[in-house]
């Protein structure tokens, strides 16, 4: 079943590159401008050799490993706590809501003003992009869980902490994951806007201005691929993880492998 | 609650990489340094041919002799350069003087130039249209869209002067903010129908797509136009200033084979640009001044003013430093 899953997917983006190479050749895209996607995807699999290039990569993962971490220790508990005290939560909803949707990518300039380092100033950003999914999601999850299960360990006598560790965490911990999983793809866009934006020493986005001002079409598009890439495998891991770790939650929610 | 929680994430990153940087800057202490406050610079550049010298300074041991350790890391924009500068996350940077004496005088630092970068000559700076565009010449320009890398910028302010000598104003055109990468797509489909670009994409579009050259920007009031300056800013010049004096030394001995020596430039731009070694050998090359005037650069902020681009006359003399005897 993922054999053929896989076989499909990989059949859309085939049709997608042959129509992009038929466009070229035929002259319906100028290659000058939109390169051939042979062209970029052998420029693609040629970065796999370029030690420069990897470093870059490595920089990138770097700073979307840390951020995504931070947003994660940060946004679980503050979750876990809003979603438990429901008072706090509809405080705190406004805010949150408020500062949800400012773009943090429009914060690079103020924080690149107060960090005193580049590192520092990346993985800010991103902390802030990936936090939201984490929290919201983690919120949810709290609401979800299933009242009468708690009310049994309540009756048998458990604390508030018992439950919590036995019943409420369980239970939410699959849409702690799926907040894991969205802030992921997050993460890995804000960390190479902010390289795009704000340069750095290293970066796929630091390549992709590198190969720009170059005047390297080619180039930036097969940076580009591997940004894509590089997504498509952390989500696919993530996704893997969840269907693994909470093979009970995907069967009640009837989630099909 | 949150706010609380957003000042400890700030917190706590920024602990987290003091303590890695604390690593990495093993050396800031050295002993045999020449009494340098610092040994390692962190400097801000662009991937662009400005910065050559910094890179013949490297590549030849200019910085080593003086006890320097250089760390070029690319600052992408304008926006984020000098709030960079600011915070002191680079030491020095590339700095266009048009960003920087509009930064001045704002007064979003007190700015100081250590040293001039780079400086326009002909064909550097060029309006090119498409091949079958009906545009002969700037006066064909009324009604229509130009591409320039940002607003209120060195770009617009070339334009704006290449206009009026050809008795247009800005007035007459629209200015598209495109980045020098997008411009000629944008140009090719027809969404400008100009476009102001420099190298490498001057060459670049003449020879891909047959563009046509309509003029050169840097002319007439802004011939040999001062572009950009090695900055800092003064709470870090007054900190270190042993360690700028010797980055002064050995960038000035770099601007001076970086423009005398053709070859020197076309050897190191392919190592930290992705211009190719045969596309560095074709394209036009500025200027590398290797003293820092102050009547030139005093040009750029007059133009400015004339421009609107300042709103008060503003004296550049304070802002560069003499050069270390």
């Amino acid at each position: 079943m993922i054999l053929s899953r896989v076989a499909r997917g990989a059949a859309g983006v085939a049709v997608l590159l042959v129509a992009a190479e038929v466009a070229g050749r035929t002259g319906l895209l100028d290659t000058q401008i939109m390169p051939l996607a042979s062209t970029v995807l052998a420029g693609a699999a040629g970065l796999a050799a370029d030690s420069e290039f990897l470093h870059d990569v490595s920089a990138t993962v770097e700073v979307w490993a840390e951020g995504l971490l931070l947003a994660t220790l940060l946004a679980v508990p503050a979750g876990v706590l809003l979603g438990s005290l429901p008072r706090a939560e509809t405080a705190l909803r406004p805010v949150i809501e408020f500062l949800r949707p400012i773009p943090s990518v429009a914060l690079i300039p103020l924080v690149a003003l107060i960090a005193a380092a580049d590192g520092t100033m990346k993985v800010t950003v991103i902390v802030y992009a990936a936090c939201w999914p984490v929290l919201v999601n983690t919120m949810y999850g709290l609401h979800d869980v299933d009242p009468v299960a708690k009310d049994t360990m309540r009756v048998f006598g458990f604390g508030r902490l018992a439950v919590l560790l036995r019943v409420t965490l369980p239970s939410a911990a699959p849409f702690v994951l799926t907040g894991v999983r969205l802030a992921a793809s997050v993460a890995l866009v804000v960390a190479i806007s902010a390289e795009l934006l704000a340069g750095g020493e290293g970066g796929i986005g630091v390549y992709i201005v590198r190969a720009g001002s170059g005047y390297r079409i080619d180039l930036m598009l097969a940076a580009t691929v591997w940004a894509g890439l590089i997504g498509l495998v952390v989500n696919a891991l993530l996704v893997r993880a969840e269907r693994g770790l909470f093979r009970w939650h995907a069967a009640r929610a009837g989630v099909t492998q | 609650m949150r706010l609380t929680g957003r000042t400890t994430v700030i917190g706590v990153i920024a602990a987290l990489t003091l303590t890695a940087c604390g690593g990495a800057d093993t050396d800031t202490t050295a002993t045999g340094n020449n009494g340098l406050e610092k040994t390692t610079l962190k400097v801000g550049i662009l991937p662009i041919a400005d910065v050559a010298a910094l890179y013949i300074a490297t590549e030849r041991g200019f910085f080593k002799a003086e006890g320097l350790t250089v760390k070029p890391e690319i600052v992408a924009s304008t926006q984020v350069a000098i709030p960079k500068l600011v915070s002191g996350s680079v030491d020095i940077t590339l700095g266009n003087y048009f960003s920087v004496l509009s930064a001045q005088e704002a007064k979003m630092a007190n700015f100081r130039v250590l040293a001039d970068t780079f400086q326009a000559k002909p064909d550097v700076f060029d309006i090119v249209v498409k091949k079958d565009s009906p545009i002969q010449s700037v006066k064909d320009l009324k009604g229509k869209k130009i591409s320039v890398a940002s607003f209120n910028s060195i770009g617009t302010l070339a334009v704006d002067s290449t206009l009026r000598a050809n008795g247009l104003s800005t007035k007459d055109v629209t200015y598209v903010p495109a980045a020098f990468p997008d411009a000629p797509g944008k140009l090719a489909s027809g969404q400008t129908d100009a476009a102001w670009l420099t190298e490498p994409f001057l060459t670049g579009v003449q020879k891909d797509m047959g563009a046509r050259k309509i003029a050169d920007t840097m002319t007439g009031a802004m011939a040999d136009f001062p572009i950009a300056g090695w900055t800092t800013t003064e709470p870090t010049l007054s900190k270190y200033p042993k360690t700028m004096a010797a980055f002064q030394r050995a960038i000035v001995k770099a601007q001076q084979i970086a423009d005398s020596d053709r070859k020197a430039v076309e050897k190191v731009l392919p190592t930290y640009t992705k211009i190719t070694p045969d596309a560095a050998s074709i394209i036009t090359l500025g200027a590398y001044p290797s003293t820092l005037n102050a009547t030139r650069i005093q040009r750029v902020a007059d133009l400015m003013l004339e421009y609107g681009y300042l709103k008060a006359k503003m004296d550049v003399n304070p802002l560069l430093v003499p050069m270390p005897q």
